[in-house]
C-alpha cells in the first residue's frame, strides 16, 4: 500500500476498490432477505459521507445487483427522423458536419432513419466546420442547388463563420442547421440567440420552438436559400425538438418558391426587339442553375445572337466555345440584352444581395465594410444601374421570352437567323483560334524553367483532361488564371470561380464539395491548390480520401503568401527601406513544407515535390488516371510565384 | 515627367554598353532572391514581367538598368499597385544593382517554338478542328 493510500484511509476517505468490497458485504446481506434500501443503508457511514451523490440504485448497479431495465423505447418516432425526411424530400444529397453534442439526435437519424439510412442525405465527416461550409459552397456552385451543413451552436458556428461569409458574398445557396443544447450540456457552448452570430452574413434564419415549426423552418430555409438573391440560410434546432416524440405528426409537403421573372409586357418587348434586330447580342452573366444556361443557349440559337460569357470566371454562364460565343461576324450590335449583367438596350437583373441591406446589423454583411461595396474585379460587382434595367430574375424570365420568340418569329426570319448564325460561328471560330495562338506564344517563356511555369502546368494538364467531364473548382487568380484562355469552359460547372471574399482556406474545402457533387456523376474535379490555402484547413484531404472523391490536387507551391510578399516588398520600397526583409512573415521557408507527406498523412495518394518540368506531364497523367478511378491524388509542384 | 524619363532613358541607351562595370553574377543571384525580385519577374526572370534575354528594354545595359531603378525612387504611390517597387541607392547600392544585372544577363531562356512544342501544338490543332455546334 502506498503512503498516499494509507493516509487516505486513515483520514476516513475510502478508495473505490475498498468501497466496492464493503458494498459487496452489504449486497450479501441483501441476498439474505434484506430490502435493497436496507442493504444500501448498511454501508458504513463513512461511505455515505464521502460519496454524497451515490444513490442506493447506483450502489446496487456497481455491485451487479441490478435488474434488467424494462424494455421500453423512450421515443418511438423521434422528431429528428421527421427532420431527415424533410431533407430527403428536398433531395439534399449530403450533410457535412463535424460531430457535436447539440445535434446528436439529428445525426443519429441521418445515419439510421428509414429504409435507406445515410442516403439522401449522406452524412459527410468534415474535420473542421469551415471545411463543412466550404464543401457546401463548392457543391452548390457546381450543382446550382444546396447541400446542408450541421453546425454546433455556438462553437461550430463560430468556426464556420468565414466560410458562411464567403458563401453569402457569392450568393451561394446553403442550408445551414445549427444544433442548440441549452439544458444538458455546457452552457458556455450555448446562447439565447445563436443565429445572431451570423445574422449579418446569412440571408435568413429561424429558431423554431416546436417540432412542427422546425419542419416548416427547414423547408423555408431551403426556399430562402434558393430564391434570388440566393445565399446561406440558417435554422437553429434545439436538442429537445430533435429528441421529442413526434407521435403521428406528418411531414408537410414542400412547396417550391415562386421566383418572379419579368412582366408579360416586358417579355413581349424583349422578344420583339430580339426578333426585329438586324444583329442582336446577348450578354450572359452568372445564372442560377444549369437549366438557366440551357435556356440562354436556346434563346441565343433561336434568334441567332452572338453572345458574351463569364464562364471563365464564374459557374452557370454561357458555354465559352459555343459557336455563337464571341464577338460574332459583326460587332455593330443594334440590340444587346443582358442576362444578369449589363446590356446596352436592356438588362434583366435579378435581386442582388444589396436588396437585403436592411438585414445587416453590423455593417459587415449586406451593407459591406466600405464603399465601393465590392471590388471592381469581383464576380458580383453589380452592373451600373441603367434606365433599361428590368429588376427580375433572368433565369425565371427566359422560358417566357423563348415562348414569345417562337410565337412571333416567321419562317423568313428563321432563315435569316440561320445565315447569321453561320457567319457568327465562322468569325468566332477564327477569333478563338487567333486568341489561343497569341496566348500560347505569350506562354512559351520559361517553358523549360525550374521552378515550373504555371502556364506549362495549365497547358499540360489541359491535354490530359480536355476529353473528360471536368470541373475546375479552385480559384485561379493566384496561379495567373491560365485556364481562361487555354481551356474550354463549356459546362455550367466548368469553373467555380472565386472564393467569395478572397478568404484563404476556401479552395480545398470547396474543391472537396465539388468532388462530392462529381462522385456519382462520372466527373472529375481539378484543384490548382495554393499552398497557403491548404495550410488553413488541410483536414479536408481526409474527407476526400475517406469518401473516395475524384479530386486531383495540383499544388501551386510557391512557398509563400505571395500576394502579401509583394505588398510588403512594395511598401518597404515606398518607405525607402528596401525589400530584402519582405520575406519576413510572408514566406513558407525554413522548413519547407512537404505537401506530398501531408497528403499521405491524410490518406491521399501523393507525390512530389516536382521541380523538373520534364517530369510534370507524367505525374499529372498518374494523377488524372487515379482520379478517374475514383480516388483523390495530390501532386506537389514547385511553381513560379505567379 | 514621363517625357523627361524617356529622354533620360534614351540618353543612357546611347552611352550604355560601353560603360558596363561588370557585376558579380553569383552575388547577383543571391541579391535577386533576397530582394524578392523573383516575386514579379519569376525565379528565372521569365515570368510576368520578363527580364531575360531581350524581353525588356531596361536590360540593354547596366547603366540603363541602374537608371530605371533610380528613376522610380520616391515616385511610388503609397497604395500598392503591384508595380515596380522603389529601390533608392540607400537600400540597394549601385554595386549590388550591377550584380543583379550581371545575374540577369547570365540567364538564358530558350523555349521551343510553338510548332516544336507538342503540347501547345495539340491545343492549337484541337481548337482549329473544333466544328460548329459540337461544343454545346
Amino acid at each position: 500500500m502506498t503512503d498516499a493510500k494509507r493516509n487516505k484511509e486513515k483520514s476516513g476517505e475510502i478508495s473505490r476498490r475498498a468501497f466496492l468490497g464493503t458494498s459487496a458485504g452489504a449486497a450479501a446481506a441483501s441476498l439474505l432477505g434484506k430490502s435493497e434500501g436496507a442493504a444500501a443503508q448498511t454501508a458504513p457511514p463513512a461511505v455515505r459521507a464521502t460519496l454524497p451523490g451515490q444513490s442506493a440504485e447506483a450502489a446496487d448497479r456497481d455491485i451487479g445487483n441490478a435488474r434488467p431495465p424494462v424494455a421500453v423505447r423512450a421515443v418511438r418516432r423521434p422528431g429528428s427522423d421527421l427532420m431527415v425526411q424533410v431533407l430527403r424530400d428536398l433531395e439534399i444529397e449530403y450533410v457535412a458536419a463535424n460531430p457535436a453534442a447539440s445535434f446528436e439526435g439529428l445525426q443519429e437519424s441521418i445515419i439510421n432513419y428509414g429504409d435507406t439510412p445515410n442516403k439522401m442525405p449522406e452524412f459527410i465527416s468534415a474535420l473542421h466546420e469551415e471545411s463543412s461550409v466550404d464543401m457546401a459552397h463548392g457543391y452548390a456552385k457546381a450543382e446550382g442547388r444546396p447541400m446542408a451543413v450541421l453546425l454546433h451552436g455556438t462553437l461550430g458556428l463560430m468556426h464556420s463563420s468565414m466560410a458562411i461569409y464567403q458563401a453569402y458574398q457569392y450568393q451561394t445557396p446553403i442550408l445551414l442547421i445549427a444544433g442548440r443544447d441549452d439544458t444538458n450540456f455546457l452552457r458556455s457552448q450555448s446562447a439565447n440567440d445563436i443565429a445572431g452570430i451570423v445574422r449579418s452574413i446569412t440571408k435568413w434564419d429561424a429558431h423554431p420552438r416546436t417540432l412542427a415549426g422546425a419542419l416548416d423552418a427547414i423547408q423555408e430555409g431551403y426556399r430562402q436559400a434558393i430564391t434570388p438573391p440566393c445565399g446561406p440560410a440558417l435554422v437553429v434546432l434545439d436538442t429537445e425538438l430533435q429528441k421529442e416524440e413526434a407521435g403521428d405528426m406528418q411531414v408537410p409537403a414542400y412547396v417550391p418558391p415562386q421566383i418572379t421573372g419579368i412582366s408579360t409586357g416586358e417579355v413581349r418587348a424583349v422578344a420583339k426587339a430580339l426578333v426585329a434586330a438586324r444583329n442582336p447580342r446577348i450578354a450572359v452573366g452568372k445564372l442560377r442553375t444549369a437549366r438557366g444556361v440551357s435556356d440562354a443557349v436556346e434563346l441565343a440559337e433561336l434568334v441567332g445572337a452572338s453572345t458574351s460569357t463569364r464562364a471563365t470566371l464564374v459557374p452557370m454562364s454561357f458555354p465559352q466555345r459555343h459557336p455563337l460565343c464571341g464577338p460574332g461576324s459583326d460587332t455593330d450590335y443594334d440590340y444587346t440584352l443582358g442576362l444578369e449583367t449589363g446590356g446596352i438596350q436592356a438588362a434583366i437583373i435579378g435581386p442582388h444581395r444589396r436588396t437585403l441591406e436592411g438585414r445587416d446589423v453590423t455593417g459587415i454583411g449586406y451593407g459591406f465594410i466600405r464603399e465601393p461595396p465590392t471590388p471592381l474585379w469581383g464576380p458580383y460587382a453589380p452592373p451600373k444601374p441603367s434606365h433599361n434595367d428590368m429588376h427580375a430574375d433572368a433565369e425565371a424570365s427566359l422560358p417566357a421570352i423563348i415562348a414569345e420568340v417562337h410565337k412571333i418569329m416567321s419562317s423568313s426570319m428563321s432563315n435569316a437567323v440561320a445565315v447569321r448564325s453561320k457567319q457568327h460561328a465562322a468569325a468566332n471560330h477564327e477569333a478563338a483560334v487567333a486568341a489561343l495562338k497569341k496566348a500560347l506564344e505569350d506562354r512559351r517563356r520559361g517553358w523549360h524553367g525550374s521552378p515550373i511555369s504555371l502556364a506549362r502546368l495549365y497547358a499540360e494538364l489541359w491535354i490530359l483532361i480536355k476529353d473528360e467531364d471536368w470541373c475546375l473548382a479552385s480559384p485561379t487568380q493566384f496561379s495567373s488564371g491560365h485556364n481562361r484562355v487555354l481551356w474550354d469552359h463549356n459546362k455550367p460547372y466548368s469553373h467555380l470561380g472565386m472564393h467569395g471574399a478572397g478568404g484563404i482556406g476556401y479552395c480545398i474545402g470547396a474543391s472537396t464539395g465539388a468532388a462530392l457533387a462529381a462522385k456519382h456523376r462520372d466527373r472529375i474535379v481539378i484543384n490548382i491548390q495554393c499552398d497557403g490555402d491548404l495550410n488553413m484547413v488541410p483536414g479536408a484531404l481526409w474527407t476526400a480520401a475517406h469518401y473516395r472523391l475524384p479530386m486531383l490536387v495540383v499544388m501551386h507551391n510557391n512557398r509563400a503568401w505571395h500576394q502579401e510578399l509583394m505588398y510588403a516588398q512594395y511598401m518597404a520600397g515606398v518607405r525607402g527601406r528596401g525589400g530584402d526583409r519582405a520575406h519576413i512573415g510572408t514566406t513558407l521557408r525554413d522548413p519547407f513544407i512537404s505537401y506530398a507527406k501531408m497528403g499521405e498523412a491524410y490518406g491521399v495518394e501523393s507525390e512530389g515535390p516536382i521541380s523538373d518540368p520534364s517530369k510534370l506531364f507524367a505525374a499529372l497523367k498518374r494523377g488524372v488516371d487515379t482520379v478517374k478511378q475514383g480516388r483523390p491524388y495530390l501532386i506537389d509542384v514547385l511553381t513560379q510565384p505567379r | 515627367m514621363k517625357t523627361l524619363n524617356l529622354i533620360l532613358v534614351l540618353i543612357f541607351m546611347q552611352q550604355a554598353r560601353a560603360q558596363d562595370l561588370g557585376g558579380n553574377a553569383e552575388e547577383g543571384e543571391r541579391l535577386y532572391y533576397d530582394f524578392a525580385c523573383y516575386s514579379c519577374h519569376g525565379y528565372n526572370a521569365t515570368m510576368r514581367v520578363p527580364l531575360v534575354g531581350d524581353a525588356s528594354g531596361i536590360m540593354n545595359s547596366e547603366q540603363l538598368f541602374l537608371t530605371y531603378l533610380r528613376l522610380r525612387a520616391d515616385q511610388n504611390p503609397v497604395n500598392p499597385k503591384n508595380s515596380m517597387p522603389n529601390y533608392a541607392v540607400s537600400t540597394l547600392s549601385d554595386e549590388q544593382a550591377v550584380d543583379i544585372y550581371a545575374y540577369l544577363r547570365s540567364l538564358n531562356d530558350d523555349p521551343p517554338e510553338l510548332a516544336d512544342n507538342p503540347v501547345m501544338q495539340e491545343m492549337l490543332d484541337a481548337a482549329k478542328a473544333r466544328g460548329k455546334g459540337n461544343e454545346k
